[in-house]
């Protein structure tokens, strides 16, 4: 059962050099709207690299493992002026809209971007990204509970997708990873 | 939210993937819960596999956490579809092959350190095989409601 903690996946291999292209094809042009009401593609505005994930602010189960890693992760690499920006595409529109997705975010880290819109334009970002979503039970205290997509995509500043990072990493694991698709070289 | 050091697990590679195209292989593993197996917040890898795990492994996969395919040699393979599922958790496929070990056939892509496999065809089902219940019992104790114990 997910629980908080810190993951430490030791290699027995080092780390590899930053690979290529992904070698399966994932990723794609998006457009929504975040919660100050302006939209925003799969580019970041400000040239940053991103982390995306697509899960719900009220979200307890999954995103409550990765949102968090993310926010470490950022936090991480600003420090070494790598700026990121974390981003969450909401798979719960109906509860989570334009006024109330940024406030459980900001809790996480105050320069999370959460993205949501109507059906049919979540949609195409769920396509681009092979998001499968679905409601499995209603919570009593916390309402709907959804399956959705459970890796963070890691994405230049144009949204093109370097890389993904499965949420059970430690977050200097994860780090690393980031760090390794973006860092100068030398 | 601060995390706690637990336990340091291991991610083998003994078969390290270098090709930066995927890799079609044939292996044989079980499906783990790769949350509570790499962070060890619920005990050792012995006791997170098999039958003593596989409630709390339904609600991790439930719950969004990816599945993993333990080989037989150690290498843990993190799954990304299994059979036309683009689910990596939660789904009924995932739900269903819980602590199963299976014979998969797919692609394995090496990336960042980490091996990822897209199951194309289950080819064998053993079921669960592992039963550690017998010597771990349930595990977590939590994961069962206490009137179903």
């Amino acid at each position: 059962m997910i629980r908080p903690a810190l993951l430490f996946l030791a290699l027995s291999a080092p780390l590899a050099q930053a690979a290529g292209a992904l070698p399966f094809d994932v990723g794609g042009p998006f457009r929504l709207t975040d919660q100050r009401g302006e939209t925003r593609s799969e580019a970041d505005p400000e040239g940053h690299a991103q982390l995306l994930f697509f899960g719900y602010a009220n979200c307890r189960q999954i995103c409550s493992a990765a949102l968090p890693l993310m926010a470490e992760v950022v936090d991480e690499l600003s420090a070494e002026g790598i700026a990121v920006t974390p981003v969450m595409i909401t798979v719960d529109p109906a509860r989570d809209t334009v006024d109330s997705i940024g406030a459980p975010l900001a809790r996480i880290h105050p320069g999370f971007v959460g993205l949501t819109g109507s059906e049919a334009a979540l949609q195409v970002a769920y396509d681009a990204f092979s998001v499968e979503r679905a409601q499995i039970f209603d919570d009593p205290e916390y309402g709907p509970v959804f399956s959705h997509g459970s890796f963070i995509y890691l994405l230049d500043p144009d949204g093109a997708v370097l890389s993904l990072l499965p949420p059970v990493l430690a977050p200097e694991q994860a780090a690393e990873i980031v760090r390794s698709h973006l860092a100068p070289a030398g | 939210m601060r995390r706690t050091l637990t336990v340091l697990a291991t991610l083998a590679l003994a078969t390290p993937l270098h090709a930066a195209e995927g890799e079609r292989i044939r292996v044989t593993g079980e499906l783990i819960d790769t949350w509570c197996y790499f962070s060890g917040v619920m005990g050792g890898t012995d006791a997170v596999v098999g039958t003593a795990h596989h409630t709390c492994a339904l609600w991790c996969s439930a719950g969004g956490i990816p599945v993993g395919l333990r080989a037989e040699d150690g290498t843990v393979y993190m799954v990304l579809k299994i059979e036309g599922s683009a689910e990596s958790a939660g789904g009924d496929t995932q739900l269903n092959l819980a602590s199963h070990v299976i014979e998969a056939d797919g692609i394995a892509y090496a990336r960042d350190g980490l091996n990822y496999l897209v199951v194309e065809k289950v080819v064998t089902d053993q079921g669960i095989t592992n039963e550690n219940h017998l010597d771990y019992g349930n595990v977590p104790e939590f994961s069962v409601p206490e009137e179903a114990r």
